[in-house]
């Protein structure tokens, strides 16, 4: 079967089939034979082509945590079909709070024109100032935030249109 | 001894303070907040009391309540630990007004060197070379533009009342300094409740370098060597080690004969950190000293070999030091790394969240103080450092190479952590050669992205959990499932784990 991986910007497609006690994998072009067993406190034991891989997996949500040699790795299952090419960085309109935090100082207000690099809030966790910046030239549409509102990580905070 | 300690403070430095209370025969107290109902400091100690909600001012920052749950609980002191009140001269005072032992300097002292600009008065005054500053500069950006232009560019607007990279900012032209000087001051003002600044000269590429004291209430001072803590990030402290790379016999003399001069100035007891600026030149400048415990400690307890947590509480009991300067003997090199709930590839924003999988190194050489567990939520109220590695090795390069082991070994999912920066900076071909400075970070991995050397394995595992199910054969690694129920998050309204 075809499973498709996103890894931040990343799109995998990797095929899997049952192959007597293991496992053939073809990804990029390349066959990979694995063996793999779960040892009693929950890692897993990968032998792939060989090659022994010491390996914890977790699930968070929908999300598939993997750590692996001092790595960590973080893919989101999707459509097999969908993937297979690069999404492009372009200025994405929405702030979001990267984290969840505390607005101690909204820098705009609807209708201000930003350049590129113009703080638009600073934004408080952890006890450390976060400075939030316009990606782009542009005029801020929307501040959905204001100063002393707790805020979830992923919350629109500021909307900007931005001009190509 | 004391009979009971009570510990103002939470994560790995409250785990590390009442084993050694344990190990002392002492009874802990543990005080927490509302979001550390069940986090491993309140598990380790023997009682423990609720100081309040979550935020720090309410709870870990709250001298009455603290000294109010030492009251009631029946301790005779108080271990503040690092951060939080431990530098806090006012609740130095309450607790000696309460009858209570302060475990650290007197109050004075704390005062004293808790404000930057005194302390580098008293630094002057025992001798010790200081950095060109301004101590009290003006607030109108006339008089700061000339102040700041009197000392030079770059340079460093720091926090009067504080330390730890809080309310700091390198200021590289007066075009940046109004803007800075306001940041810097809010910052230090949320922090420490002082927004108060001052500005001094940057020293360019300089090593961090400090040196550890330890003093008795009966007039002896010594030392325990240098530890290099050049490596830093937001002015943050990541990786420190002892011995430092560039401090031969006779400079280590030196500095530490300041460290101790300055101790005996002060009347300083307990244990104490001088921190230095070492330039490219070997010149070194005093920059402040912490009046408690460095979240660096143990590089020294594994070098020399003495418990600098249960010398403090010796120490604050009456108990004079049980050696002296001759006796104390630095053997081989160790390491330090901080393990931080940020992201190294977003410029070290925090990253908050559960800890669904833990597994700790382990082996000879190996010592992991951590203040977390598997299972369990990082708030996001406090301090993102939730654990860290000390290894010691015969020699800087066979510490190094354990450093490494262990953190490969070392497995935390669920938050981000620098595991992975911290691999690239051991292996640095600079770092290997000793040659670290402050600016590190930002001369070698400025930029950093992931290597992902193990993206094929990663990609493996992942594919064939996410083909199993669809084969009926649900792998038991795939059945940890956050537990929302228990998280300290419910203020926060909607937030939830991944898409559920």
């Amino acid at each position: 079967m075809q499973i498709g991986l996103r890894q931040r910007q990343q799109h995998h497609i990797v095929e899997v089939h049952a192959d007597g006690s293991g496992y053939r994998l073809h990804y990029d072009g390349r066959e990979y034979r694995v063996e793999a067993s779960t040892t009693p406190d929950g890692a897993q034991l990968l032998i792939i082509d060989g090659q022994r891989h010491l390996v914890d997996l977790v699930r968070s949500g929908r999300q598939c945590l993997v750590a692996v040699g001092g790595e960590t790795y973080r893919f989101d299952p999707e459509s097999a079909v969908a993937g297979g090419h690069e999404v492009g960085t372009v200025a994405v309109p929405e702030i979001t709070a990267p984290m969840p935090g505390k607005v101690t100082q909204v820098l705009v207000k609807s209708g201000d024109q930003v350049i590129a690099g113009d703080g638009l809030l600073i934004l408080e966790a952890m006890k450390m100032e976060n400075r939030l910046v316009a990606e782009a030239n542009g005029t801020v549409t929307d501040v959905r935030v204001a100063v002393g509102d707790m805020v979830d990580g992923g919350q629109v905070l500021v909307v900007v249109r931005y001009v190509e | 001894m004391f009979a009971k300690v009570l510990i103002a403070n939470r994560g790995e430095i409250a785990v590390r303070i009442a084993r050694a209370c344990r190990e002392l025969g002492i009874r802990s107290v543990a005080v927490y907040s509302e979001a550390d109902a069940h986090a491993p400091h309140v598990l380790r100690a023997d009682e423990a009391i609720l100081l309040g909600p979550a935020q720090s001012q309410q709870s870990y920052l709250d001298i009455g309540k603290v000294i109010a749950a030492a009251k009631d609980s029946g301790a005779e002191a108080i271990h503040p630990g690092y951060g939080f009140l431990a530098e806090n001269a006012g609740f130095a005072r309450a607790v000696v007004d309460a009858g209570l032992i302060f475990i650290g300097p007197t109050p004075e002292v704390v005062a004293g060197m808790g404000d930057k600009t005194n302390a580098r008065r008293l630094a002057a005054a025992s001798g010790v070379p200081v950095v060109p500053a301004e101590e009290d500069p003006p607030h109108d950006i006339d008089g700061l533009t000339k102040s700041a232009g009197v000392i030079g560019y770059p340079l460093l607007i720091k926090a009067a009342a504080g330390g730890g990279g809080k309310g700091m900012r390198v200021v590289r032209s007066p075009a940046e300094l109004a803007a800075a000087f306001e940041s810097a001051g809010r910052e230090a003002k949320n922090a420490f409740g002082d927004g108060r600044l001052f500005l001094e000269r940057y020293i360019d590429r300089p090593r961090h370098v400090e040196v550890q004291v330890l003093a008795d209430h009966h007039g002896n001072v010594v030392h325990l060597g240098e530890r290099e803590c050049s490596i830093q990030r937001r002015h943050q402290k990541i990786v420190e080690e002892t011995p430092s790379p560039a401090v031969d016999e006779d400079l280590r003399r030196r500095m530490t004969d300041a460290a101790c001069a300055v101790s005996r100035r002060v009347g300083y007891r307990g244990a104490g950190t001088v921190e230095f600026l070492l330039g490219p030149d070997c010149q070194f400048y005093f920059l402040e000293m912490n009046t408690r415990l460095q979240v660096e400690h143990p590089i020294t307890e594994l070098v020399s070999g003495i418990d600098l947590v249960q010398a403090q509480l010796r120490v604050a009991a009456g108990e004079p030091l049980w050696f002296r300067q001759n006796e104390i003997d630095a053997r081989g090199h160790a390491i330090e790394c901080r393990i931080c709930a940020e992201d190294p590839a977003q410029q070290f924003l925090p990253s908050p969240g559960p800890i669904l999988r833990l597994r700790e190194p382990h082996g000879p050489g190996i010592r992991v103080d951590s203040g977390i567990a598997e299972g369990y939520e990082v708030p996001i109220h406090y301090d993102p450092m939730l654990a860290k590695i000390s290894v010691w090795g015969e020699t800087r390069d066979a510490a190094r190479r354990r450093m490494l082991g262990a953190l490969t070994e070392y497995v935390i999912l669920g938050c981000t952590t620098a595991i992975p920066f911290l691999l690239d900076v051991l292996e640095h071909p600079a770092f290997i050669k000793g040659d670290t400075h402050t600016h590190f970070i930002d001369e070698h991995l400025r930029g950093w992205k992931a290597r992902e050397d193990h993206q094929i394995v990663a990609l493996v595992a992942a594919a064939l959990d996410a083909a199993r199910p669809q084969r009926g054969v649900v792998s038991s690694a795939t059945a940890a499932a956050p537990a929302a129920q228990t998280t300290p998050w419910a203020s926060l309204g909607s937030w939830r784990l991944g898409n559920g």
